[in-house]
């Protein structure tokens, strides 16, 4: 037992329950109350918060008790001449691991980067270990040690580094509360190793405060010295230094200079340009020309077009007159827009600074301000707008990642996961991190940065028809995220043209155009175009990157999707099958992906009736998308009405519908109310309620979703059919049938084309057809078609077997109408 | 056996010292045979999440039980307190054996990485659970759903019917518990 006792536990209980909902400001004032009035119980409650305190700190209980996959073995392996013994991080580019000398020679512990394989390629190797040879030779007190770079037996590539124990520069400098003249006289020690990098010709690249470190007696230490480079692989450096930002461009690229963000040359200048904007922030605490860029792409705009601020603007008021003068200047002669125009050397820099501090005069001319602004001026000297800056970025961005090109099958993997990563990064780049936002349409550069990256392609990618292919798919699919199925189109069709034309009939390129392609179509109501495009894209993928692939698995889907749609959905169970079981191997089973195979899964066995077999999926979709996502990702609202539809269906209304009114207000708030994603719940919503029996607020909803789906689908579209369906239901119900008549027979027809004749819809719409006709007493027509609706409804839980039994009844009171029995084969 | 697991339930409920015992380890061994079958569909070295498991648990016994078996959420309740012991043994087990064992169960999804708990660790954790579980049984429960099993607060939330403040405000408070009487038996010994 606690060292309380289980009574003073009980009196403290209810205090510690309040305590725990305040924020730390008003604890302390409940907690003096307390004292008051009951000094033990406020002491407890006191020692329980230190309690809780400690423990958030130690992290107790964070992690779930069960034993998962630990890495593979990796404690105790030997790299080079290192042991690994424990993993002390993990970065963008990989994990880190505390290593010591396997022969004990040497008694400090070393940091081993074990870095993304994918990151260094096949070409890369012989490279990178140059280069890393290179770089050991860097010896300077400030400088971390790189000890060793090499690629393991088994290809993972890793880098030996000194191990550094210290705080990251600004961090430091705020704790130990240093003066403008402190921090000044630290930041040299950093200007002193990078200009002698600079001497052995080794640029950064990726300064920034992490990466700088301040050891317990006050020792500054870099690290991670020309690991960008280590990276590139010769054929541009410009799109690698984005992307080892912790491998992530959706990572603000905040110490970036403007050429390093639209693909300049890199320089010392631009190490300079990244410690005048540390030493900004370490002055300041703002960053000096993009302080309130939301996005990755406003990011780049502003710097690019803006101007840095004046230092002592941007100081708080305590510093500013300390700022003003000669400090203003040198910072705007290191943050100059143009590399040319900036200090020459970091060791001007340096010289300037300590100027400044013996109070004598600066070298740098007072002139940093009071020209007009001048924008920033391309390698060809031709002034561009943001759009273009970012579709450059885009453009090279992509021919990094698939420069490479390889027919290995391993390498084809390689492929395909980078492409999805540049689509991810295409896509937090135009898209601020959510990829379900559309671009302003009131952008002043008129076309879109995608736009002027299309035209860039078609035109300067002509000698390249698989980069051509890859990228205009990439470009499709963005579009497609984002909901511009229009702008999609045009791209993927350009994209399969060229592969078809150009690619032969085994290329991965050429297997996603046509799975992207197929999927548009779909999404479209083509199905019948749809459907061979997906098959011959699942048959060229098999082929080329086998059997248990998670893109085999993203094409059996469709597959199924589109037998969904067609009306065979009975055909789809197979391939559904098969592609969970190949998410499960391949992913786990906890992955968004196997989710997904489990949703399609669990809707299937739903439609067949299987509501048992269909929960535990359902649910367990939901479950990992939750986790995966959190709870407000529109993802993880499709699972819940998903899961809503099933609750409905085994009856259980009144849990389905907070579940609907929760997922429908995600995607309320991430697609708005006019999108076919918000539609779709809002249907749900709108059968619950007329389940219930609300028909005016049924009704409603239908509507509206029927107005939706119209304005983005047009009326062809099945499932707008299916929304004019649901509504002449409720209409029917309502006593307005005589109404619903045209619309339903325009829908029946339809559907007798589109789908074969023995599916359940085509039997819907006769059912309310023939509603509709009673509505208007013409009884001898409407019999044909409810005894024909008769046949094509099976009691499969739900809408089938609800209009089922709606049908009979009304078959019954046709008959009775009619006065004539009824005949035997309908009352089965 | 003779009772079924509903009759179990309710003497239980009632104070039953036996037939809550019969209960444990009833569950215990449905839980661990659906564990075993669900891996010999699937094949080695997978890993299973404990929340299917027992949503799969649930719909199994449910099934066979018919409509007098308690609702899902008084079934979780139980049924998390008894993966808590499989948990462990499987713990145990593994630690006994240097290569992995027959299965691993595991609560979280199989991206994250961090430290396997130690199976006394999780011993020490299970007999403080136990004790707090006299004084709240609530609090106790918490511990088994959000730590040995891993739901999320918003399925325990939804699993016990309060709000998920509740349940993030009740995990703490049990988090406090365990880790004094974790830190004083520690001094102790």
């Amino acid at each position: 037992m606690s060292p309380l006792g289980i009574e003073r536990w009980q009196r403290a209980s209810p205090h510690l329950d309040r305590v725990l909902d305040l924020p730390p400001t008003e604890c302390d004032a409940y907690l003096m109350a307390l004292l008051a009035s009951d000094s033990e119980v406020a002491a407890d409650v006191k020692a329980l918060l230190a309690e809780h305190r400690l423990l958030s700190a130690e992290g107790f209980l964070d992690s779930p008790a069960a034993i998962h996959r630990p890495e593979p073995g990796l404690a105790g392996v030997t790299l080079g001449a290192y042991t690994l013994i424990s993993r002390i991080g993990h970065g963008g580019m990989g994990s880190v691991w505390l290593a010591e000398r396997s022969d004990g020679r040497f008694t400090g512990q070393a940091a081993v980067k074990l870095l993304n394989a994918a990151l260094v390629g096949r070409a890369g190797e012989e490279r990178f270990k140059r280069e890393g040879t290179i770089l050991a030779r860097l010896t300077h007190p400030h400088i971390a040690r790189l000890i060793d770079a090499g690629v393991s037996s088994t290809g993972q590539p890793y880098l030996v580094l000194e191990h550094i124990d210290g705080r990251h520069i600004d961090r430091y400098c705020d704790e130990q509360r240093l003066g403008i003249r402190d921090r000044i006289r630290l930041f040299l020690d950093v200007q002193a190793a990078v200009a002698h990098a600079h001497a052995s010709l080794i640029v950064h690249r990726d300064l920034k405060p992490s990466n700088i470190v301040v050891t317990a007696n006050g020792e500054v230490k870099l690290l991670d010295f020309g690991i960008a480079k280590l990276l590139e692989d010769g054929s541009g450096d410009r799109a690698v230094t984005l992307l080892t930002r912790d491998g992530d461009l959706a990572m603000t690229p905040k110490y970036a200079a403007p050429e390093q963000v639209t693909g300049g040359t890199i320089t010392t200048a631009t190490d300079v340009y990244a410690l005048g904007v540390i030493l900004f922030e370490l002055l300041t605490g703002q960053h000096p020309t993009a302080a309130d860029a939301k996005t990755p792409a406003e990011f780049v705009r502003t710097l690019t077009e803006r101007e840095p601020l004046r230092l002592s603007t941007a100081a708080a008021d305590g510093v500013r007159r300390e700022l003003r003068g000669d400090l203003d200047t040198i910072l705007a002669k290191a943050l100059k827009t143009n590399p040319s125009e900036r200090y020459a050397s970091v060791a001007e820099f340096a010289d300037d600074l300590r100027r400044f501090l013996n109070h004598q005069p600066i070298a740098a001319r007072g002139d940093a301000f009071g020209y007009r602004t001048v924008k920033f001026v391309r390698r060809h000297h031709r002034v561009v707008g943001a759009a273009a800056m970012i579709a450059a970025v885009i453009v090279s961005l992509v021919t990094f990642y698939t420069v490479r090109l390889s027919t290995e099958r391993d390498g084809a993997r390689l492929e395909a996961a980078r492409s999805a990563k540049v689509s991810e990064l295409l896509l937090g780049l135009l898209t601020s991190i959510d990829p379900y936002r559309t671009p302003d349409p009131n952008d002043p550069t008129g076309q879109s940065p995608l736009d002027i990256a299309a035209q860039r392609i078609d035109k300067e990618l002509r000698d390249e028809p698989e980069l051509q292919v890859r990228m205009l798919t990439m470009l499709g699919r963005t579009y497609e995220r984002m909901g511009l199925h229009a702008k999609a189109l045009p791209l993927e069709e350009r994209a399969f043209e060229i592969g078809r034309r150009r690619l032969g009939s085994d290329s991965i390129a050429l297997a996603q155009s046509l799975n992207n392609l197929g999927v548009l179509y779909r999404e479209k109501g083509e199905v019948a175009k749809a459907e061979p495009l997906i098959r011959e894209s699942l048959a060229m993928r098999r082929r080329l990157l086998g059997s248990e692939d998670k893109d085999v698995a993203v094409t059996l889907i469709e597959l199924a999707r589109v037998l969904n749609d067609s009306g065979r959905g009975g055909e789809s169970e197979p391939y559904i099958r098969e592609s969970l079981a190949i998410r499960r191997k391949v992913l786990g089973p906890e992955h968004r992906e196997t989710a997904v195979s489990e949703s399609e899964l669990g809707r299937l066995l739903m439609r067949r009736g299987d509501l048992a077999g269909a929960e535990p999926l359902l649910r367990d979709a939901l479950a990992i998308d939750v986790k995966a996502l959190g709870p407000n990702h529109p993802n993880t609202a499709a699972a819940q009405g998903n899961l809503a539809f099933f609750l409905m269906t085994t009856g259980d209304l009144a849990a389905a519908e907070p579940l609907l009114r929760e997922a429908l207000a995600v995607k309320r708030r991430v697609f708005g109310p006019q999108a076919l994603e918000y539609a779709v719940t809002l249907n749900t919503l709108a059968l619950a309620a007329e389940w219930n029996g609300r028909l005016s607020d049924a009704y409603t909803m239908f509507d509206e979703c029927l107005r939706v789906a119209r304005a983005r689908l047009g009326d062809a579209h099945p499932r707008v059919q299916e929304y004019i369906v649901n509504l002449a239901r409720v209409r029917i119900l309502q006593g307005d049938g005589a109404e619903t008549e045209s619309s339903l027979r325009l829908v029946a027809a339809a559907r007798e084309k589109r789908y074969p004749a023995v599916d359940w819809r085509i039997a819907q719409a006769r059912s309310l057809l023939g509603a509709a006709l009673m509505a208007q007493k013409r009884f001898t027509e409407a019999e044909p078609l409810m005894v024909a609706a008769d046949r094509g409804l099976t009691p499969v839980p739900g809408v089938e077997a609800r209009e089922r039994v709606a049908n009979r009844e009304r078959l019954a009171a046709l008959y009775h109408a009619l006065r004539r029995p009824q005949p035997a084969a309908a009352s089965r | 056996m003779s009772s079924t697991l509903s009759t179990l339930v309710a003497s239980a409920e009632q104070g039953d010292r036996a037939a809550a015992d019969t209960l444990f380890a009833t569950l215990y061994d449905e839980l661990h045979r659906m564990a075993r079958r669900e891996l010999g569909r699937r094949g080695a070295g997978v890993t299973l999440g404990a929340t299917t498991l027992l949503h799969e648990a649930y719909l199994d016994i449910s099934d066979r039980e018919g409509a007098a078996f308690p609702d899902r959420n008084r079934f979780m309740g139980y049924a998390a307190r008894v993966m808590r012991g499989l948990i462990i043994d499987y713990a145990r087990r593994r630690q006994a054996q240097k290569r992995g064992g027959e299965f691993e169960i595991t609560s979280i999804s199989t991206d994250v990485a961090g430290p396997a708990a130690d199976a006394d660790e999780l011993s020490r954790v299970s007999d403080a659970l136990d004790s707090l579980e006299a004084t709240d049984t609530r609090l106790a429960r918490i511990v088994d759903f959000k730590f040995f099993c891993g739901f999320s607060f918003v399925e325990i939330a939804s699993m016990m019917g309060v709000s998920e403040r509740t349940v993030q405000r009740d995990w703490e408070k049990a988090r406090i518990y365990l880790h004094s009487v974790l830190r004083n038996d520690a001094l102790l010994t």
